[in-house]
């Protein structure tokens, strides 16, 4: 089934720029991948960029750069890699899980990005609450397996959603899988209770 | 020199032709790409804050890639400027992130190369030039607008997305906290 919650325009334009923070990018990316419509929307905005790019006033190059490419074609492989096919969280650089709670685990993807940002994976299981929080600042979520409730509506695997500091809410796991999503937040999550600010803590999210 | 001569020959082909030559393995078509793209894409990664010497490494790298992967170029599915674009831009973010995940980020470039494409990939393919060209009227003028503005105004995509956030009634401070805060970003990680 396609996804139905998409990023807005506005993301999905600075993503198909590359001027996303790239633990931000990586959700997008997560997003796109199981997303059809998507893949369209992003392969117009690139076609607009390449036409962009066609027009744009050349920044000068150092004197011997083509000799210097040139020096770097001879013993280059001329076909690409094979594509990596397993699923994104097989392909993702995850490091050691944190169990929170039964059933419920976090493990922080090990990516570059900005020190004050969280790119993780966090995994809960059928019938488990999450606790509710706000935040400081963005959140991108993608959901990569499962499904999820919360105020603004139910979210299955390959949705996308954005939130901001104004966003109180409290996911719920819906069905009866666990619900495994990717996030890239920027700062810390702010828990409404001290059990959750502890497992925030604990979890370094 | 052969390869001026060859070279002379060529001008009157369009960089689509030429990309299918470069994968044959014709330099004198590889120069022609080379001299119309790498400026630009040096000046477009400026523009994403790499500094002058990083943005002429990456350039590099970006035609190094060009010829490398020129056989999977089809001229049927995009235009020579969209294909490159997609190799520079993603010569960035893997730039940025050191530990290469790879992602849907080709979109319009790369074939799938192997029998497991969507249905929705297969169908795509069929696209003749026509279409590839309907496929940007996808967006609407002011989208295009932005796009182009992001390349040719000499300001941060923060506050371009900015003024695209406004008209589109997007929530203008997830945005602009969730973009990339370039020039911070090189001194972390250049």
């Amino acid at each position: 089934m396609s996804p139905s919650h998409h990023p807005a325009d506005d993301i999905l334009t600075a993503y198909a720029a590359g001027a996303l923070e790239s633990g931000f990018g990586l959700v997008v990316g997560a997003h796109v991948e199981m997303c059809p419509a998507c893949r369209r929307r992003l392969g117009a905005l690139e076609a607009a960029s390449g036409d962009a790019l066609a027009d744009l006033p050349g920044a000068a190059l150092a004197a011997d750069a083509y000799a210097q490419t040139v020096a770097r074609l001879d013993g280059v492989e001329t076909h690409a890699p094979v594509a990596d096919r397993r699923p994104l969280l097989e392909r993702l650089p995850l490091s050691k899980k944190k169990w929170i709670a039964p059933g419920v685990w976090v493990s922080a993807v090990k990516t570059p990005h900005a020190a004050d940002d969280r790119v993780y994976v966090l995994h809960v299981g059928p019938g488990r609450p999450t606790a509710r929080h706000t935040h400081l600042g963005a959140e991108f979520c993608t959901v990569l397996s499962g499904s999820y409730r919360d105020e603004l509506g139910v979210f299955r695997a390959g949705d996308f959603a954005a939130a901001d500091g104004a966003l109180e809410h409290q996911p719920l796991v819906a069905g009866d899988e666990a619900c495994v999503c990717l996030f890239a937040t920027e700062g810390r999550l702010q828990a409404k209770d001290w059990v959750g600010r502890l497992a925030f803590a604990y979890a370094d999210v | 020199m052969g390869n001026v001569v060859t070279m002379h020959s060529r001008q009157g082909m369009s960089d689509e032709d030429r990309l299918v030559a470069v994968a044959s393995g014709d330099r004198a078509a590889f120069r022609a790409v080379f001299e119309n793209f790498a400026p630009r894409v040096k000046s477009y990664l400026m523009r994403l804050g790499a500094s002058g010497a990083i943005a002429e490494d990456l350039a590099q790298d970006a035609m190094v890639q060009v010829w490398r992967k020129a056989g999977n170029y089809d001229p049927g599915r995009a235009r020579a400027s969209t294909w490159i674009f997609v190799i520079a831009r993603n010569a960035w973010i893997d730039k940025l992130r050191r530990e290469k995940v790879e992602l849907a980020y080709q979109a319009a470039a790369d074939p799938e190369p192997d029998g497991q494409e969507a249905p929705d990939d297969a169908a795509e393919r069929t696209q003749t030039q026509a279409q590839i060209e309907a496929a940007i009227n996808i967006l609407s003028e002011e989208q295009k607008q932005v796009v182009r503005l992001s390349f040719f105004e000499d300001k941060p995509h923060s506050e371009i997305a900015e003024t695209l956030a406004m008209p589109l009634g997007t929530v203008k401070s997830r945005l602009r906290l969730a973009l990339m805060k370039l020039r911070a970003h090189w001194e972390r990680y250049a």
